[in-house]
């Protein structure tokens, strides 16, 4: 049967809409499947100023039949067969006949019962006991009072409508009572209407401008904009967060063309855009990739047959783009180097000094960097310049009118004053990645100095005491360790991360509160953790990843080849049997202390082949780790394998002779140790593990 | 229609619905909020609504008389209703129908703006009312004010006259506007915004306005213990504008920026603090 609930009220914010619908959703599923209520759909839909939930329920919990026990059989029922006092008491204690009981059996045993039906509650009385304690349970970010009540919500509540089966429910929230009408679009049909189902309220209030379907909404307004951009033969610059929130911010969505003065194209595109899209919720058009003069907007609205919503919004845009130039002529009337100066004024953190400060710091990291990235073609002088420079934007007019612009206007007033390629980029994309589904930077300088700046970030706010914990992290430590991780994974970028540590503890002096070994220890933990977050969310088998963190993390990108090598050799033939030998040799290896190889005591044909094969394996394996070739190192540690094999069937590695057993323990941690280089293999889950557990140790 | 015309059209509207008009208040001030019509009104249980024209002041908002849209001295139209009413959207609206606007020939829209003043403890939740994408009103429901929880709840209703006015006679630039018949805004207001300016920015005296902040910082202090709350309130607002001169001077670092504004919180939250306990006892 139907179910129709509609919560009107006062505009909601985008993100609002989003979590209540998501809390409608589950809250209606859990509280009807506690009351085993069968639903055969459930789905909530909304505008800025509803919140709506449809579904189709069964018209009430199944009638059910349980057993009500009583006492044990043998207290029940007399030596006679016949039932006893404490039987008659227990039928007359229910208002059953004695007739109506029997035995039944129960894990405790023999008791006597009897069968009840009990009737099911109709859906009605539980939507209406259901409703008032799903509404008061909706929490959103932040929440408000209004009026004299002391309830808080998002925004002030108007008006419940909250129908099944066509009849509206008995249900009073706060000081509503719920009914079967509604009213139209605020402005354009402000009328009530009275519906008696969904599809009807759908209909109505489609005559009555309001479109309850985002995704109709959201198809029209994309409708709306092919239609008006194909004279033009332009295309929309895509932002599905921006239709996202204009589709949630409209209840009749009416997509305005408009245009601006050619003039302003001189500005710089980001600047373009962060008027338009970020101020004004424009969406940008282009041609050939190429800004044109001309913005979307979306109004809710039916016409605009006057052009008077398109002129609006026209002066608005006219009157940011006139600021927007303002700021550019007159910002780069100071050169960078110059504004740098007034860094020192600007406190990067209390503890951690001034910008001025930061700007000395990273400048010694990225040279330090540009020295010992592996591989050539190192733009250390412009990187370093770039380092210097980078922070002079925040006292520009335009990224204090426009924080979001902050390294970016940099990097284009860099250009303009004809700085190298490479620096000016540098500072443009020194803020990049801003989160794991953001784009490192794409060039060398910038990933340097981005790697430089976010490091710096970290060891200094780790170094005054503050940690991210549960969904706190102030000072963004878990997104600048995001961006360090997703940089050297992008770039490949090869460098001791421990020895980079130490240079950063080293610049920053005596400044940090923390003890250097402690805030090293907390840093490359913090990093272990994120990497395996990184990791797993790029697909690879949690096992997998746990394996390749095991060597540890002083070579970042390591990490990431050493579980690509195992992801790609999972399925090769050789993969099971290595990996549970490498485990039989952790196991044997268990609390030995360390022993010695002796050549002179390898008595068995078997552990020579071992000492044989091993000495060719680990030299030219270990020349493969060094280059970071895991797959091909994996390769070659496969062959240990059958010879461990033999190994083991062969040779009794606990040896009464002393001597002999060092050797033998000493010749297998010599194997352990190089597979330790590899990977920790006893993480790995394989089919064969409860095999080899049971199976014997020599 | 002129700009007095849309104030007069206001006043007629808002008495209307009951509020008191009140005048301006004669201190420098950021905001209409920040007047004791209505920080000390919206404290406590007694229902109260006002509306009044409030000159507001920003420094840092300055353009000289040359930028058509920013000017550091504006003409806010405050209006408050403790508790707020049920249907106070539909009063809004019908304020704008009573401009002679035509809604249903506009794109009228309430959008997620949470205002708050961290210089008086306030904050509130509510929108920024765009018209045709023109932000011409701030919409208020106040939490809380002076660092005390508010309740009743007030809602707060700040027009923003000159984009109002921009948007009524379709103009592009704030000094075309006419004030009245043959008076522009240009005549009344272009050499005042062109000489602040300089003021705020270059001439003001860095050292004189930092003694002024802290005369007026002990003067309230003083005050609050005497229990003169009304005087001490004046005294933190006239911190409040030294702040925002040294501020526009270039003046203040950011760590300074956030202790001047919390010692100016303070002496607020002891002020609504007091005046409440009064009210109570």
């Amino acid at each position: 049967m139907e179910f129709l609930l509609e919560i009107l009220t006062e505009e909601l914010p985008s993100s609002h809409i989003r979590s209540a619908r998501a809390q409608l959703e589950e809250k209606f599923r859990r509280e009807l499947e506690g009351a085993r209520i069968g639903i055969q759909s459930l789905r909530t839909l909304a505008t800025p100023r509803r919140l709506i939930v449809v579904g189709d329920f069964a018209a009430g919990q199944e009638d059910r039949e349980a057993v009500v026990t009583g006492p044990p059989k043998a207290i029940g029922v007399g030596p006679d067969g016949r039932f006893t006092q404490a039987a008659a008491g227990f039928a007359r204690s229910h208002g059953v006949p004695e007739s109506a009981l029997e035995v039944v059996l129960t894990p405790k045993g023999e008791y006597l019962g009897f069968k009840r039906t009990f009737r099911g509650t109709p859906t009605e009385r539980i939507l209406e006991d259901a409703i008032p304690r799903i509404l008061g349970s909706l929490t959103f970010p932040k929440m408000m009072r209004w009026g004299a009540s002391p309830f808080r919500f998002s925004r002030p509540l108007h008006r419940l409508l909250c129908l099944f089966d066509g009849r509206s429910l008995n249900v009073r929230f706060e000081s509503l009572t719920a009914s079967d009408r509604t009213v139209g679009h605020r402005i354009l049909s402000p009328g009530e209407i009275r519906v008696s189902g969904f599809a009807e309220y759908q209909a109505r209030l489609a005559d009555h401008q309001v479109i309850v379907d985002p995704q109709e909404r959201k198809s029209s307004i994309q409708a709306q904009i092919a239609e008006k951009l194909a004279p033009l033969e332009a295309q929309v610059y895509p932002d599905p967060g921006l239709l996202e929130e204009l589709t949630d911010n409209v209840e009749h969505p009416l997509v305005i063309l408009g245009s601006f003065p050619e003039e302003f194209l001189s500005l710089p595109i980001e600047v373009l855009a962060t008027a338009m899209r970020k101020h004004q919720k424009f969406f940008s058009v282009v041609r050939d990739r190429k800004q044109l003069a001309h913005f979307l907007g979306v109004a809710d609205a039916c016409e605009d047959a006057k052009g008077l919503i398109r002129e609006g919004n026209e002066r608005v845009l006219r009157a940011r783009l006139v600021d927007a130039r303002f700021f550019w002529d007159q910002d780069r009337k100071v050169p960078l180097a110059k504004r740098a100066a007034g860094l020192r004024d600007v406190v990067f953190q209390e503890k951690l000094g001034s910008y001025e400060d930061k700007a000395k710091r990273v400048k010694k990291i990225t040279g330090y960097l540009c020295d010992k990235l592996e591989g050539g073609g190192r733009p250390k002088k412009e990187a370093v310049e770039a380092a210097g420079l980078c922070k002079a934007d925040l006292l520009t007019e335009m990224v204090k009118e426009f924080p979001d612009l902050q390294g970016r206007m940099g990097g284009l007033y860099a250009r303009q004053e004809g700085y190298p390629a490479a620096l000016s980029e540098a500072i443009y994309e020194h803020y990049q990645p801003s989160g794991l589904d953001d784009d490192s930077p794409p060039s060398l300088s910038g990933r340097i100095l981005s790697l430089a700046d976010k490091l710096d970030s970290i060891v200094g706010v780790v170094g005054v005491g503050i940690e991210a914990s549960g969904s706190s992290d102030p000072f963004g430590l878990r997104r600048n360790a995001h961006g360090v991780c997703k940089i050297i994974l992008d770039g490949k970028l090869r460098f001791s991360f421990s020895l980079l540590l130490d240079r950063v503890l080293a610049v920053y002096g005596d400044r940090l509160t923390v003890a250097r070994d402690a805030v090293k220890r907390y840093v490359l933990e913090f990093f272990t953790g994120r990497l395996r977050f990184i990791l797993e969310r790029r697909g690879f088998r949690y096992d997998l990843v746990a394996a390749a963190l095991g060597p540890g993390i002083d070579k970042v990108l390591d990490v990431l080849l050493r579980v690509q090598a195992l992801d790609a050799l999972k399925s090769s033939p050789q993969f099971e049997p290595f990996i549970l030998m490498a485990k039989r040799v952790n196991n044997i290896l268990r609390d030995q202390p360390p022993g010695k190889v002796q050549p002179d005591f390898l008595e068995e044909r078997e552990e020579r082949e071992l000492a044989s094969t091993f000495s060719i394996v680990e030299r030219n394996a270990r020349a493969m780790i060094a280059r970071g070739d895991f797959e091909h190192a994996q390769n070659i540690i496969f062959r240990l394998q059958p010879v461990l094999n033999a190994f083991f069937d062969r040779v009794l590695v606990m040896a009464e002779d002393k001597k002999l057993r060092q050797s033998r323990i000493g010749l297998l941690q010599a194997i352990q140790k190089l597979l330790a280089e590899m990977a920790d293999y006893s993480q790995v889950v394989v089919e064969g593990d409860a095999a080899a557990k049971s199976g014997p140790a020599r | 229609m002129a700009l007095q015309d849309l104030i007069l059209d206001l006043q007629k509207f808002w008495a209307g619905q009951g509020c008191y008009l009140a005048q301006s208040y004669d201190l420098e001030v950021g905001a209409g909020t920040m007047t004791p019509d209505t920080f000390f009104r919206v404290l406590g249980q007694r229902p109260w609504r006002v509306a009044y024209v409030q000159p507001s002041r920003r420094p840092t908002d300055g353009r000289y008389g040359e930028n058509p849209n920013r000017v550091q001295k504006h003409f806010q139209y405050q209006v408050i209703l403790k508790p707020s009413p049920g249907d106070i959207q539909d009063i809004y609206i019908r304020s704008l129908a009573s401009l002679g606007i035509a809604l249903a020939d506009h794109d009228l829209r309430f959008d997620e703006d949470n205002w708050e003043s961290p210089t008086i403890g306030a904050w509130g939740v509510g929108w920024q009312v765009l018209l045709d994408g023109l932000e011409i009103t701030q919409f208020t429901y106040f939490q809380q004010c002076g660092g005390i929880d508010l309740a009743p709840v007030p809602v707060e209703i700040t027009y923003g006259l000159e984009r109002l006015e921009m948007f009524l006679e379709q103009k592009d630039d704030i000094y075309d506007l006419d004030w009245s018949a043959d008076v522009t805004y240009r005549e009344l207001r272009q050499r005042e915004e062109r000489e602040f300016s300089e003021y705020n920015f270059q001439a003001a005296d860095v050292d004189t306005w930092r003694r002024m902040f802290q005369a007026c910082r002990r003067e309230a202090g003083r005050l609050i213990e005497r229990n003169l709350l009304l005087p001490a309130y004046d005294m933190c607002l006239k911190c409040s504008h030294s702040f925002n001169l040294l501020d526009a001077r270039g003046a203040i670092s950011v760590t300074e920026r956030v202790k001047m504004i919390s010692e100016i919180r303070a002496l607020v939250n002891q002020i609504a603090a007091r005046f409440t306990a009064e009210k109570e006892a």
